[in-house]
């Protein structure tokens, strides 16, 4: 991976983590445009929540943030690297990454512990350790009573917090969360932010989340507002859940 | 949790589909396991039946029966003067109708000739002399045809006793009526004719010197061909189409067996899109993700691998017990042949499994965003 310098003065003097600049997606032979020329930076141990309404380009900038997909134009750098030129994606996304999806993307024949314990292939340790590292991580999300159960016998908030327990299996320094509460009804969505932020802070992990929700939002350190593609507004929070 | 708990749940997805596939390979399988056998047993109990008699060998004119051609009788004074040959045992063999069963080994003996050396008595006695109209029955032969000693036996126009039963050491000759060369070339109307000649090599000599002989052999009678004994099968046209023909149905069933898995594999991929993207989303390397699907296919073809070579087995050993050919056949069912087919199986699993291997691996990770 090659080291580049910072893009701006800002990133020179702080600790950041993602750092972009003109950053462009394309789809469709450029018919659509889901991202056109988007500019930020996301410093380390921040909360920052991504808003804006459908389609304007937030969960494309999550993927992009993920090596989940490569840019059609502009730069990325994650901690001075340049994204869209990793050698390895996929180690990128086990070591570093921790993802959170709205819909919890559960693997149905596997049980809670076992689900947890998928992403720890990509990392060394041995069978037993993985088994105890994901009960560990069970606990911490308030499980420990339902480890040997399927997805399809735990609630929506349990399966929530069993897909939280996954995105912290190989102990990750970003959380990326699309819309972590989307299909939760109002008390298991306070739990369940609680549970994320309470987390990223033991944890010392930046989290960026996507969400439509302003209530949710404004716990972030600072919103990120997007229209079209483009950002139009970014709005630091004077009390935050840091 | 290990990797194999991974493949083994993804093939436990759908326990209907995959129990199909299974059958479908386990048929393949047992196809192969059956009609290699038979077929590998056939020629491994004829060349177990000449070294039993101790012919080193065989001059036949295999064409496209399975019985050789009848040639003159004094083809073999042309040979015997050989100096590497130290006997040789002229015979008639046939196959033919008797009585219950549909088919059955005559061999008629060159009175006198080793040929009858190997036979040892279990019962009763052997023929007095050439043209005593009698037969000793091997012990397979007399069971099939439920015969003793004292009993009759209808051969061509004629009725002959039954007064002995014999062990020759071999499926073959357990399974053959043996008779005097002269009775059955008078009873047959073939007088003077024979269609195999036993030769015994002089002791010492080299498996190439042999079949050196067999060469210069064969260059002195046009009217049959010499071969090494054992190997002389090969050359039936009619014992070689029937040996095409058993690989081939084996090869089609493999080939049917391969799509069926493909098959499965893609329906596979295609229904786990979302799955397999959410674990390149978390990480996973493609190359783990082939690893998992390839797995998966030949882990379905190890199954019914063994699945099939069970059922082939016992599918063998039953077909061998049917009153029309028990007694004709010592299918080969060696470990080899289980080893082989079962590697069959996991070869047709892992060669199905990769191109649903590399589409899975073609997905984008992205995807997993959706829905």
């Amino acid at each position: 991976m090659k080291n580049v310098p910072p893009l701006s003065d800002f990133c020179a003097s702080h600790d950041c983590v993602f750092e972009a600049k003109g950053l462009k997606k394309e789809f469709d032979d450029g018919r659509v445009q889901a991202l056109r020329g988007v500019d930020f930076h996301i410093e380390h141990g921040e909360f920052v929540a991504i808003i804006g309404p459908s389609g304007c380009g937030k969960t494309t900038l999550l993927q992009m943030l993920g090596a989940l997909d490569l840019p059609s134009g502009g730069i990325l750098h994650y901690r001075g690297n340049s994204l869209p030129d990793l050698p390895d994606p996929s180690a990128y996304r086990a070591r570093e990454i921790g993802f959170i999806f709205q819909s919890f993307h559960l693997l149905p024949t596997f049980t809670a512990l076992e689900n947890v314990q998928i992403p720890m292939f990509e990392t060394e340790i041995s069978a037993s350790e993985r088994n105890d590292r994901a009960i560990e991580l069970l606990r911490s999300v308030g499980l420990e009573h339902r480890l040997h159960h399927f997805p399809s016998k735990l609630s929506g908030g349990e399966r929530q917090r069993v897909a939280i327990a996954r995105s912290l299996a190989n102990g990750p320094s970003v959380l990326l969360a699309d819309e972590p509460t989307g299909n939760l009804d109002s008390e298991n969505t306070g739990h369940i932010l609680e549970l994320i932020i309470r987390l990223r802070h033991e944890q010392d992990m930046t989290l960026v989340l996507v969400t439509h929700d302003l209530n949710i939002a404004r716990m972030a350190s600072r919103t990120i507002q997007m229209k079209d593609g483009l950002i139009v507004s970014t709005r630091e929070a004077p009390h935050t859940a840091n | 949790m290990t990797f194999l708990t991974i493949v083994v749940r993804g093939l436990l997805r759908r326990p209907v589909r995959t129990g199909l596939t299974l059958v479908g390979i386990s048929i393949g399988i047992a196809a192969v396991v059956a009609l290699v056998g038979i077929s590998r047993g056939f020629e491994q109990s004829w060349a177990t039946g000449m070294k039993s008699r101790g012919t080193d060998v065989v001059v036949s004119n295999m064409g496209a029966t399975l019985t050789p051609k009848p040639f003159s009788a004094t083809v073999r004074d042309r040979i015997a003067s050989l100096p590497q040959v130290a006997a040789t045992c002229v015979i008639f063999v046939d196959l033919t109708s008797i009585e219950d069963s549909s088919m059955m080994v005559v061999s008629a003996r060159e009175w006198g000739g080793f040929s009858w050396q190997n036979l040892k008595l279990i019962s009763g006695r052997m023929p007095k002399d050439a043209m005593e109209p009698v037969v000793v029955l091997g012990q397979t032969a007399a069971e099939v045809l439920k015969k003793k000693v004292g009993d009759t036996i209808q051969i061509e126009a004629e009725e002959l006793s039954v007064i002995g039963i014999v062990d020759g050491g071999a499926m073959v000759e357990n399974g053959s009526v043996i008779l005097s060369l002269p009775l059955f070339q008078k009873m047959s109307g073939n007088e003077g004719k024979i269609n195999v000649i036993d030769l015994r090599a002089t002791p010492g000599m080299s498996e190439d010197e042999v079949r050196r002989l067999c060469e210069q052999i064969n260059g002195l009678i046009p009217e049959a061909r010499a071969m090494v004994a054992g190997e002389h099968l090969g050359n039936s046209q009619a014992y070689r189409i029937i040996s095409a023909m058993s690989w081939g149905t084996s090869l089609l069933a493999v080939i049917v067996g391969v799509l069926g898995v493909m098959n499965t594999m893609l329906m596979t991929v295609f229904e786990r899109k979302q799955e397999i993207c959410i674990l390149l989303a978390i990480g996973w390397k493609r190359g783990r993700i082939m690893s998992m699907i390839l797995w998966e296919s030949a882990l379905l073809g190890l199954l019914g691998g063994i699945v099939g070579v069970l059922t082939g087995s016992a599918g063998v050993h039953l077909i061998e017990k049917l009153p029309a050919i028990h007694g004709l056949l010592e299918p080969d069912l060696s470990v080899q042949l289980m080893i082989f087919s079962v590697a069959i199986a996991v070869g047709v699993g892992v060669l199905s499994g990769l191109y649903p291997a590399w589409r899975s691996s073609r997905l984008t990770p992205s995807l997993a965003m959706q829905g």
